[in-house]
């Protein structure tokens, strides 16, 4: 018999999440369908909304005030600024207490592990401390923690012109773990008090004039709340974590709150199958096609659908040697019919092909090479809708929380 | 010997690293200046092929036999960076048979040891290879590792007491009464191992005699000298595979023409090559069509090519040289025959003479015949032992067999570090500390990239190319910072970043040949890590100062009082 | 484990003192050949969500994670190399990291494929060896021990025979062997007289695997009961082993020929118009997508194309939701769901908390979406065992939080693993179904 929705959601990462709960707020039965995990796993846990509008300018204090700045092609300029907010607004409302930096527009400076600080909206409650102020901070690294070496990231710190003092020390994870431990391991070993109590005493005699000590994001994998304050308890100081990754354990317990509110919300979640196809009725979507190991692909019903199975890692968007496309409805990805006009000499920049996607209309419909809607109930979110550098400009995450929060109500009111 | 006489060689490719080593093993006091790293040249834009001769057993049977006494020497004296994988050449159904006789008959000839195959037995042998070929004939081609092969010479020819001074170019070459004698260099970071961030210097370098082995560069140097050395450059270019399809060096067997080679490198497979001649050496152009000929050409003969990731492109240029009148219009037609120029015989400018031509394969047998002539310029009777002493890392075997056990590394961690370090592994891999692994696309641990920058200062590329980390699918994404961190502390902060900085920007160039499918997605992740998780693309260190007041600084704040 | 020492030394002196094989153009028959999976190192790029995910790597550190055990250690093989690291076998064969894999990347059919690589190099006399062919053989020794379930359960419930099996065989003395039944399930069902239903159009043929069979009938019957009540005709034909234990030890022999006999006995039925089902979710994924990773018998693929879960199956072809949720029953216990690791590769891990909460008169609740830490035999050996429990704390946890004390889960296993952490009584969907439906 036919599984049938009012809305389907392709793709469960951050922008898929939040079209499926804005879509079930709205009150409508919805199903997510995700393959993979999500690229969540590899991302550093920040929510980015906007740090660099152009290319050369220092970061923007307030992104809202940046937005002008960007192209007309720019998801932002797509749906404008109360939809940022709103899908804010949601983020915030999910994610609770796991998350802060709401009380204000401006952006925060966040150290990461490579010792830079990065602008960003909103950041995971544990590492709130790590920001802003003038204490002497203390980074905590581990010898056999290669990515991360808190010495350096100290000095990088002080080169970046923090206006605290930073110091860094190597010290060996008080677990007597095997060099190649992956960083689950670690954070699962600190969930035991008596590791975590080890790892206090290690550092204790390292603290001096520190005011604060930081440490790689792998404070607990699951409860980094009670680590830190097992830590803080026995430094008498504020303990936070620093973004890094992948693997980066923040980008995983946001996938698990995420993952718990869709659960709470009733949303249908199909997950470990892929959606290889669709079928159409006239200019309309009737369903898309799960495969479910070796079968004949099922169809899955539903009156609306958001596709946000993300870019090139998410691998939302696809390409060869011949040409870039988005694999499940075809639609159209504008590019350069020259491979070699995809990137630019240099590493870094405004790469065309970090901004390679969908086009949306101004309901974030995907439209064809001429305008013409591709699917009249097929709407896109997140990083598969192009015209966004996320990588340089810092708004992948802004981004889809904005498109989701609005391709998920749109698709809902179109009921 | 008291007095030794002073020999500079130019060029740290690999003729350059053969002739320092044999002239400091022959006694003489010796320094090498390269203008790059070790194998910045010719050398290190190679497919990686140890000829068995077979490629040249028609066309240029003198090269062919030349070929395959130095194969054999050098599974002797460079076991640890030969594999051999054995070598096929495939006969196609549009290939022609009188061709294929043709090359048993020339590799007979050249006491090349060659079998044929039948069809059945080539895909026993290789199941990846093409269900419609003919037959094939095996020879004892194989894979080599030019840098290491390079890194090892030098280090040889060092514990010789030769000085070798890479990111030193030459400037000017001294010329008093008709004789050259000296050079004059540019340190790029002063001398001795490189610092970024070190300023650079200047230094004469005074010597007996002057060895111009820089290859395709050749000419250069020559105009420095007021010399004309004619070589003419030619383009090849080379496709990395991320994973070896093939584990046997496949050839097609036809007379010539482009993409008709696969060899199994280390991790990868590199397809090979076209043969274009070219003006400069350093400027032409790396187009398209040839990564895609590569493809396309070589997926007849593996046909899973077609759908493989590629992780890189690079182009490599033959100095081919011929004397002048020869008048040969295609560069495939040009010799792979060696030239030494004289230049006091051919262009009365004594204390110089230059190496043009040749293959990787008889470097040694190159760097002899030159140190035999240099020898003959000071009346040195000594014996050239290259050819029986083996090379730093390939001394002792029983390191090799024992890797699995030692060093507390898994498989194949412990293969691979032991296959790269050959002997020397006992010596770089005990260590007191955790060695993790740094570099896990091609398992490099710590301990190989601590032994790395012993030998090579801040300078990551010249750590590349001694480890191969950063040379797996994600082209340093995932490990460049980790090997940068590797410099802190004995390197401040600011000389660890440039450093990072130049490798990242290194392991970009090549890629972006390869930005399709799997690789495309790789440098966005690489590029999402890089930039939006780390922001090394607006690393606040390179701006000015930022007004951290005007940021949001926080709710459990202290002191402050920020916020809206 | 120094699997390759010979081979290297071969291969060494060789280069050194001979010319190359080539002469002698020794070359294996292709048939001796492992399986190439280098080329599934291509979709890597190193996002390590298959580390992040795999629950082994969390707890122990010997296990390298499979991200190393996968794609690394594939893509640093040459066709002569064939050392593979022990580390492989600690990898329980949750498969976990398929569904992380953004990339697809075949994970488990590489750690498969390099376990029974190194199971081949292991000394047939040593004491893991022996264990683990016990283990991975369950289903062999069921059938005698089943001939006098009492006298078995009995023996194996025994202190001395689990203070034996520790010492001997290094299976942990924790846990209690799941009892046998006194009648097995096919001996109900030929009791019975087969199928009650014929059918010329909806017919399937049940895998039922050994547990279902020997241990846990109930959840068999209640499957034949049910489908029976939809109006399909139920075979079963004879059967052995799904060969999950045997790919998760690496005793890829005896999971060919268990395999084989599966494959060739139920295409035979799928020529006749029958689909294949399954109760147990580990048994449809070795039907689906191990068996074509690793074997290539003639009708593999057609069996993978007709395997279906068994409840997937009834939603798909039937109105299983609607059926549900005009019913209702009462006086059920609020139900702790946990969904099997391989029911999540195959788009299922939802499905029973979708279906059960159409149902009137049942509360459902998933209790996460960790590992349950068993991972069919893992669990059983000794010196795995508090990592296994550790693994499965998380599920323990979210357990008794949940309001009822009855588990619900469709792996057998697992089953075990909730009612060992927590004392619960386990239940398998299909009964739940069964008291819905019939």
């Amino acid at each position: 018999m036919a599984i049938s929705e009012d809305v389907v959601i392709v793709g469960g990462g951050l922008a898929g999440a939040i079209s499926a709960l804005s879509a079930a707020k709205a009150g409508v039965s919805v199903r997510l369908i995700s393959h993979k995990e999500s690229t969540l796993r590899h991302a550093s846990g920040l929510i980015d909304v906007l740090g660099y509008p152009t290319e050369d300018d220092p970061p923007v204090v307030n992104p809202f005030d940046a937005l002008d700045a960007l192209p007309d092609s720019h998801p932002y300029s797509v749906v404008g600024e109360a939809e940022i907010r709103e899908g804010l607004a949601l983020f915030d409302e999910i994610t609770g207490d796991l998350y802060a930096g709401d009380h204000t527009d401006r952006n925060a400076l966040v150290p990461t592990q490579q010792g830079t600080v990065k602008p960003t909206a909103r950041y995971p409650r544990s590492m709130a401390t790590g920001i802003g102020n003038d204490r002497a901070m203390l980074l905590v690294g581990f010898e056999s923690l290669p990515d991360f070496d808190a010495p350096l990231a100290a000095d990088h710190l002080e080169a970046v012109g923090v206006p605290f003092a930073s110091r860094g020390v190597t010290v060996r994870f008080p677990a007597d773990l095997r060099a190649d431990a992956k960083l689950t391991r670690f954070a699962t070993a600190l969930e035991r008090e008596e590791t975590t109590t080890a790892l206090a005493e290690t550092i204790e005699h390292h603290i001096d004039d520190a005011e604060r000590v930081g440490f790689p994001a792998l404070l607990g994998r699951d409860d980094c709340g009670s680590v830190r304050s097992t830590l803080e308890s026995h430094l008498g100081i504020p303990v936070f974590e620093l973004p890094g990754g992948p693997p980066s354990l923040p980008g995983l317990r946001l996938a698990d709150r995420l993952f718990e509110a869709l659960d709470s919300a009733g949303v249908h979640l199909s997950t470990g199958v892929p959606v290889v196809g669709h079928e159409t009725e006239g200019d309309r979507i009737s369903s898309v096609l799960v495969d479910r190991g070796s079968h004949t692909p099922q169809p899955y019903h539903a009156s609306e659908f958001v596709l946000a199975t993300g870019g090139l890692v998410g691998k939302g968007i696809d390409s060869d040697r011949n040409g870039v496309h988005e694999p499940i409805f075809d639609c159209h990805v504008p590019h350069p019919e020259d491979r070699y006009e995809w990137f630019l000499g240099e590493a870094f920049g405004d790469h065309p092909f970090a901004r390679f996607g969908v086009v949306p209309d101004g309901k974030l419909r995907p439209v064809d090479t001429q305008g013409n809607l591709e699917y009249e109930n097929l709407r896109a979110a997140g990083s598969v809708l192009g015209g966004a550098n996320i990588a340089a400009e810092k708004s992948g995450s802004g981004i889809s929380l904005a498109t989701g929060a609005l391709a998920g109500r749109l698709a809902a009111e179109a009921i | 010997m008291v007095d030794a006489p002073a020999v500079l060689v130019i060029g740290g490719g690999s003729t350059g690293c053969g002739i320092a080593r044999d002239l400091a093993m022959r006694g003489f006091d010796v320094t090498l200046v390269e203008k790059g790293n070790l194998t910045n040249g010719t050398t290190g834009r190679m497919h990686g092929l140890l000829h068995s001769g077979g490629r040249y057993a028609v066309s240029d049977q003198a090269s062919a036999k030349e070929c395959i006494k130095e194969n054999r020497v050098l599974r002797d004296i460079a076991s640890h960076c030969v594999e051999m994988t054995e070598g096929l050449f495939i006969q196609r159904p549009e290939d022609s048979d009188a061709y294929f006789q043709e090359k048993l008959q020339g590799c007979r000839e050249c006491d090349i040891p060659a079998t044929v195959l039948s069809a059945e037995e080539t895909k026993a042998k290789e199941p990846a290879v093409a269900g419609d070929i003919e037959r094939s004939i095996a020879v004892p081609d194989g894979a080599i590792d030019p840098f290491r092969l390079c890194v090892a010479n030098a280090l040889s020819a060092q514990r010789h007491g030769a000085r070798i001074e890479t990111h030193a170019e030459v400037t000017d070459v001294l010329v008093e009464d008709d004789t050259v004698v000296g050079c004059v260099v540019r340190h790029d970071t002063g001398p001795g191992k490189r610092t970024h961030r070190t300023p650079g210097t200047t230094e004469e370098i005074r010597a007996d005699y002057v060895v111009n082995a820089t290859g395709a560069w050749a000419g250069q140097i020559g105009d420095l000298a007021g010399v004309d050395i004619e070589v003419r450059p030619s383009k090849g270019a080379m496709v990395i595979m991320n994973v070896r399809q093939v584990d046997t060096v496949i050839n097609r067997c036809r007379p010539k023409g482009d993409a008709d080679i696969i060899v199994p490198h280390e991790t990868t497979a590199i397809l090979g090559t076209t043969d274009e001649e070219v003006d400069d050496p350093e400027e032409y152009p790396e187009e398209q069509w040839e990564v895609d000929l590569m493809i396309e050409e070589l997926s007849e003969l593996v046909p899973i090519l077609r759908e493989s990731r590629t992780i890189r492109s690079f182009w490599g240029v033959r100095p081919l040289y011929e004397p002048p009148g020869t008048g040969t219009t295609d560069p495939t037609d040009i010799t792979r025959d060696f030239f030494l120029l004289d230049h006091k015989e051919r262009d009365g400018l004594a204390g110089m003479t230059s190496i043009v031509g040749g293959k990787f394969t008889t470097y040694r047998m190159m760097a002899e015949r030159i140190t035999d002539h240099v020898c003959e310029q000071f009346g040195i009777r000594a014996d050239c032992r290259t050819a029986d002493e083996p090379l730093p890392g390939s001394e002792d075997f029983e390191v090799l067999r024992d890797h699995m056990e030692a060093f507390g590394l898994r498989s194949p961690i412990g293969r691979r570090s032991t296959q790269r370090l050959g002997s020397r592994a006992e010596k770089v891999l005990t260590t007191d500390g955790p060695n993790p692994v740094l570099c896990e696309c091609e398992a490099v641990t710590r301990a190989e990239i601590q032994d790395a920058i012993d030998q090579s200062g801040t300078d990551l590329n010249a750590v590349r190319i001694r480890t191969r980390a950063s040379m797996g699918n994600c082209q340093g994404g995932l490990c460049c910072h980790r090997m940068a961190n590797e410099l802190h502390p004995e390197h401040e902060e600011p000389t660890v970043r440039t450093a990072l900085d130049e490798l990242y920007q290194e392991r970009w160039k090549g890629q972006r040949h390869a930005l399709w499918g799997e690789q495309l997605s790789q440098a966005m992740l690489n590029h999402v890590l890089h930039g939006t998780t780390m922001n090394r693309d607006h690393d606040p260190a390179r701006q000015e100062t930022l007004d951290f007041d005007a940021f949001d600084t926080g709710t459990d704040r202290t002191r402050d009082s920020n916020g809206d | 484990m120094s699997n390759d020492q010979n081979t290297d030394r071969d291969r060494l002196s060789n280069e050194r003192t001979s010319e190359v094989a080539t002469a002698e153009a020794t070359v294996p028959p292709s048939d001796e050949r492992t399986t190439d999976l280098r080329p599934g190192a291509d979709n890597c790029y190193k996002c390590t969500a298959c580390d992040t995910s795999c629950p082994v790597a969390a707890v122990d550190d010997e296990f390298p994670g499979p991200k190393f055990q996968g794609p690394e250690q594939w893509r640093l093989k040459r066709s002569e190399d064939t050392d593979i690291d022990e580390s492989i076998m600690s990898c329980s064969n949750c498969m976990r990291c398929d569904s992380a894999c953004p990339s697809g990347v075949p994970l488990s059919q590489m750690h498969n494929t390099a376990r029974g690589e190194y199971v081949e190099g292991m000394s047939k006399l040593s004491r893991e060896y022996v264990r683990n062919r016990i283990l991975a053989n369950y289903g062999r020794l069921a059938r005698i021990g089943s001939r006098v379930p009492r006298l078995t359960n009995f023996v194996m419930g025994n202190r001395v025979t689990k203070w034996l099996n520790e010492r001997l065989l290094g299976i942990t003395s924790e846990r209690e062997f799941p009892a046998f039944a006194t009648q097995t399930f096919r001996e109900w069902y030929d009791d019975r007289g087969g199928s009650k239903i014929e059918s010329e159009d909806r017919r399937v043929a049940y895998f039922h695997g050994d547990y279902s069979n020997f241990n846990t009938p109930e959840v068999a019957k209640a499957l034949v009961r049910v489908f029976e009540s939809f109006g399909y005709e139920v075979a079963v034909p004879e059967q052995r082993c799904s060969g999950t234990p045997m790919f998760a030890n690496g005793m890829l022999e005896d999971a060919r020929r268990a395999a084989k006999f599966n494959v060739e006995t139920f295409s035979e039925l799928v020529d006749e118009g029958y689909d294949i089902i399954c109760s147990c979710t580990s048994c449809s994924m070795a039907l689906r997508q191990e068996y074509p990773e690793l074997f290539d018998f003639e009708d593999t693929e057609q069996v993978a194309t007709h395997t279906y879960e068994a409840i997937e199956y009834l939603r798909l072809h039937e109105d299983l939701d609607e059926a549900i949720g005009e019913t209702e029953l009462e006086d059920e216990s609020a139900l702790a769901y946990h969904a099997p690791c391989h029911a999540r590769n195959q788009g299922l891990h939802r499905q029973a908390l979708e279906l059960f909460r159409e149902l009137d008169g049942v509360t459902i609740e998933d209790v996460g979406d960790s590992c349950s830490g068993i991972s069919g035999t893992y669990g059983w050996k000794e010196e795995k065992y508090d990592y296994s429990m550790e693994i499965g704390e998380e599920m323990f946890d979210h357990m008794r939080d949940a309001d009822g004390t009855t588990g619900l889960t469709e792996c057998p296993t697992c089953a075990m693993q909730m009612e060992h952490g927590t004392g619960y009584e386990i239940d398998h969907p299909l009964e739940l179904i069964e008291k819905a439906v019939v």
